[in-house]
């Protein structure tokens, strides 16, 4: 460790290596929901009786939408979520024009994907993911309930495959990932479930609360998917095996699910953000079972943890993860960006980098905005804005009762018009490349204070210049266009699989320009209430040209490619660019 | 015979954390024996204490005092130690059983004030109601205690160093209710009545710039740092 960080201080001294010396220019962005057409209000679930106003608090989490290219006409589009009773969901396409300016159109009805709210189901996340590998990706909708899977039918609609898929399991899903755990060249899911399995909207029992509020025990734990879809056949068909894959025994509250091929062994690892208790790490030993090294790799914590993103931020050949918590006057937790120490132990760097304190943590995504070689991150919080009278002095006196039952749901205290973090203004973290960030929201414009929940980063508009959907709980949704000038040179790449998964999930990518290195790992759906483009994005920087680009397939391929500067470029597994 | 050997120091191997635990377990148990025999005695419940810390037995001591004052409820040093066992597992617990801790951890200083008032006490629970967060109210409180806390103070005429602990919360708790000019005026009386306290010298040297005095005093506050709640200082000056 102490060796591989003197190393990085004399590469990083070397010109060009830095972000300051590679003439990045200031980040900025533009808020264009309402002329794209892309300004979307979530609306949390209302629910009724006398338990409503705890329940509404306890789900408020799924403002969530998923960025991919659904029609196959170059371009990213946007799926957004709702979570009302009834309230349809939104299917944005870009319809692109060639002068650059974004104009989406909502076509989810036309499509027949505006369901899924129905009286005894909440929506909560979307999964974009080409279940069946046939080139068209199809959508997944987890819900506080059975999960919904719609199948692309190639011509702009979709086909609700739920009942014939398998997926038939009731859970209180609020995170959903895709990826192929087992390399068999199918895409398989892990549902991260947050309450243990009861209905919220038609209440059995008051006691479905955490049993502790450090050290939860009674959540929903996740369960994993294997897709056993017949090649050919177009019958999607998944099969529980959350048990015999090892996973069964995690019972914590999951807010979000992320993978990543942690000791670069070249299968997919999995780290599980807990809220009320610890997060858990599980490395794939490569034969259908996971082994769980949380106690080794990171520790057992009792943080609220929100989210989980990946990224190599120091660039040091290790992805590395970052999680958020909650941090305001009243509990300081403090986020954890877990550095990768390449032996199987992660360290939390997060107070030493500068991202510590992001307030009420949701979403929190990594990319590099300015192309200046290093992955930046912006983090979406705040939960709850309304009237000034605060509900964390009334939460407390809850808290304290001697013998309180944290289960039952009526021991907690109305929260009627209070705000609890509310009016939190997001952050901007600039990577300096010197192992620090600096905070830089106000300056990039994307400073809001609305109730964020999820983070899609992708490049909507093909200018090379990463641009990101924030949704928003109860709240409208902004679309931030990256509108910096002066930014590094890029390459993007569209993987396709053939005989990994078509969408190239887990495939990774490695370029070298001169003596920097970059890597990146095509991901299904990492990072809290939201899906990232599986474009992978790279600024370079000042490098003037890239001196190899190898990929490293799922199948286990291993190819060199080439690809233009500032261009997107497809490349097909097996077959080159 | 060499095998005989290898299994005797195997077995000595696989039981040196046996003997550790069956030593730290005696200790504890040593200790307790001597709180247990004189309930009021300070400097018995402290070292009790602090060897628990370093065994991390936090929910064994929280019994053992649970207990404590079930036999002597009168005791009121035994209250004392009972609240400060709580706060010995704070910085080992989540941010919310930490707030619950804290409130536990009052709620046996108050026992003790009850029973007796001594500045021991009074500062003690004063100085805990400043380690919550503003949006509590509690602060106010806390300052109501540390102002009887620096009155008693003020009244002994042998002036123990240790009193200058109630000259600096009672500031800090001025500081949290945002009443700055009494802040300064009390850490300055306790400068002139301890010159040289170091924690009195670095609070009126930031005194004028409110950020750095912000960072300097929520530093001193942090809750997730490990609070010195040996008492053998204070026993010892008595």
């Amino acid at each position: 460790m102490a060796r591989r960080l003197a190393l990085w201080a004399v590469l990083a001294a070397l010109p060009g290596l830095s972000g300051a010396a590679a003439g990045a220019g200031a980040l900025r962005f533009e808020e264009i929901g309402g002329a794209a057409g892309a300004r979307i209000h979530h609306h949390t679930h209302k629910f009724s009786g006398k338990h409503a106003d705890v329940l509404g608090m306890f789900t408020a989490g799924g403002a969530s939408s998923a960025a991919a290219d659904f029609d196959n006409d170059g371009d990213l589009d946007l799926f957004v979520v709702d979570s009302d009773a009834g309230k349809p969901h939104h299917l944005l396409r870009n319809d692109l024009v060639p002068s650059g300016k974004l104009a989406f159109n909502d076509v989810a009805a036309a499509a027949g994907v505006t369901g899924g709210n129905d009286p005894k189901s909440i929506v909560a996340d979307a999964l974009w993911l080409d279940a069946d590998n046939d080139g068209h990706r199809d959508l997944l909708l987890a819900r506080f309930g059975t999960p919904l899977l719609f199948r692309n039918q190639a011509n702009g609609t979709f086909e609700d495959v739920s009942a014939s898929s398998g997926l038939d399991k009731f859970g209180n899903s609020i995170a959903a990932i895709a990826f192929d755990y087992d390399n068999d060249g199918r895409l398989d899911l892990v549902l991260g479930n947050y309450f243990p399995p009861v209905n919220l909207i038609d209440l059995p029992t008051p006691h479905v609360l955490p049993d502790n509020l450090d050290d939860a025990k009674n959540g929903g734990g996740v369960t994993l998917w294997r897709n056993v879809t017949a090649p050919g056949t177009g019958k999607i068909r998944f099969s529980e095996v959350t048990e015999k894959a090892g996973l069964s025994r995690h019972t914590g509250w999951t807010l979000d699910a992320g993978h990543a091929d942690f000791d670069n062994d070249g299968d997919q690892d999995l780290y599980l953000a807990g809220d009320y208790g610890t997060d858990r790490l599980f490395f794939n030993n490569g034969d259908g079972t996971f082994r769980d090294a949380t106690k080794e790799a990171i520790g057992l914590d009792t943080k609220k943890g929100m989210n989980v993103d990946v990224a190599d931020y120091d660039r040091d050949g290790w992805l590395d993860v970052y999680v958020t918590n909650i941090t305001d006057e009243y509990m300081k937790e403090c986020n954890m960006l877990w550095h990768n120490n390449g032996d199987g132990t992660f360290t939390d760097l997060s107070k030493e980098t500068g991202t510590c304190n992001t307030l009420w943590g949701w979403a929190a995504k990594f990319a590099d905005f300015d192309n200046d070689g290093w992955e930046d991150l912006f983090a979406a919080n705040g939960l709850r804005s309304a009237s000034r009278e605060n509900y964390i002095p009334v939460l407390v006196e809850m808290i304290i009762r001697p013998g309180v039952d944290f289960t039952d749901v009526n021991s907690w205290p109305a929260i009627g018009d209070m705000s609890w973090s509310g009016y939190q203004k997001k952050k901007l973290f600039k990577n300096l490349g010197d192992q620090t960030f600096k905070e830089i929201s106000a300056e990039a414009r994307v400073d809001n204070d609305r109730d964020g929940r999820g983070v899609a980063v992708a490049d909507f508009d093909n200018d090379g210049r990463l641009d990101f959907y924030q949704t928003n709980a109860d709240q409208e949704a902004l679309f931030y266009r990256n509108i910096s000038e002066g930014t590094g040179h890029w390459i993007e790449l569209h993987l396709v699989g053939t005989k990994s998964n078509r969408d190239a999930i887990g495939a990774r990518v490695t370029v070298r320009a001169g003596i920097q290195t970059w890597i990146r790992e095509v991901n299904g759906g990492n990072g809290y209430a939201s899906q990232s483009a599986t474009r992978l994005h790279f600024g370079l920087g000042a490098a003037g040209k890239v001196d190899s680009i190898e990929i490293r397939w799922p199948s286990g391929l291993k190819e060199k490619v080439s690809a233009p500067l500032d261009r997107i470029t497809t490349v097909q597994e097996g077959k080159g660019t | 015979m060499r095998r005989i050997a290898l299994l005797a120091l195997t077995v000595l191997v696989w039981c040196i954390p046996c003997f550790a635990d069956n030593t730290a377990v005696a200790a504890l148990q040593r200790l307790e024996a001597a709180v247990a025999a004189d309930p009021e005695n300070l400097r018995a419940a402290s070292d009790y204490r602090m060897a628990v810390i370093q065994a991390g037995a936090y929910d064994r001591s929280l019994e053992f005092f649970e207990k404590l004052v079930a036999a002597h409820p009168q005791a009121a040093n035994a209250w004392l130690n009972f609240g400060y066992a709580y706060v010995d597992k704070i910085p080992a617990a989540g941010s919310i059983t930490q707030v619950i801790l804290a409130n536990n951890a009052l709620t046996q200083f108050s026992k003790s004030i009850e029973i007796r008032k001594s500045w021991l006490a009074l500062f003690t629970r004063g100085n805990s109601y400043l380690y919550w967060p503003k949006v509590f109210g509690r602060a106010p409180l806390g300052v109501a205690d540390l102002e009887e806390a620096v009155a008693i103070a003020r009244k002994e005429e042998k002036k123990k160093g240790v009193y200058a602990r109630s000259f600096i919360a009672l500031g800090d708790g001025y500081w949290k209710t945002d009443q700055l000019d009494k802040a300064k005026a009390v850490w300055q009386e306790g400068l002139q009545l301890f010159p040289g306290d170091p924690q009195l010298q670095a609070r009126l040297a930031r005194a004028d710039r409110a950020e750095e005095l912000e960072t300097y005093i929520n530093e001193q506050l942090d809750p997730n740092k490990r609070v010195d709640t040996n008492l053998l200082p204070l026993v010892e000056a008595d």
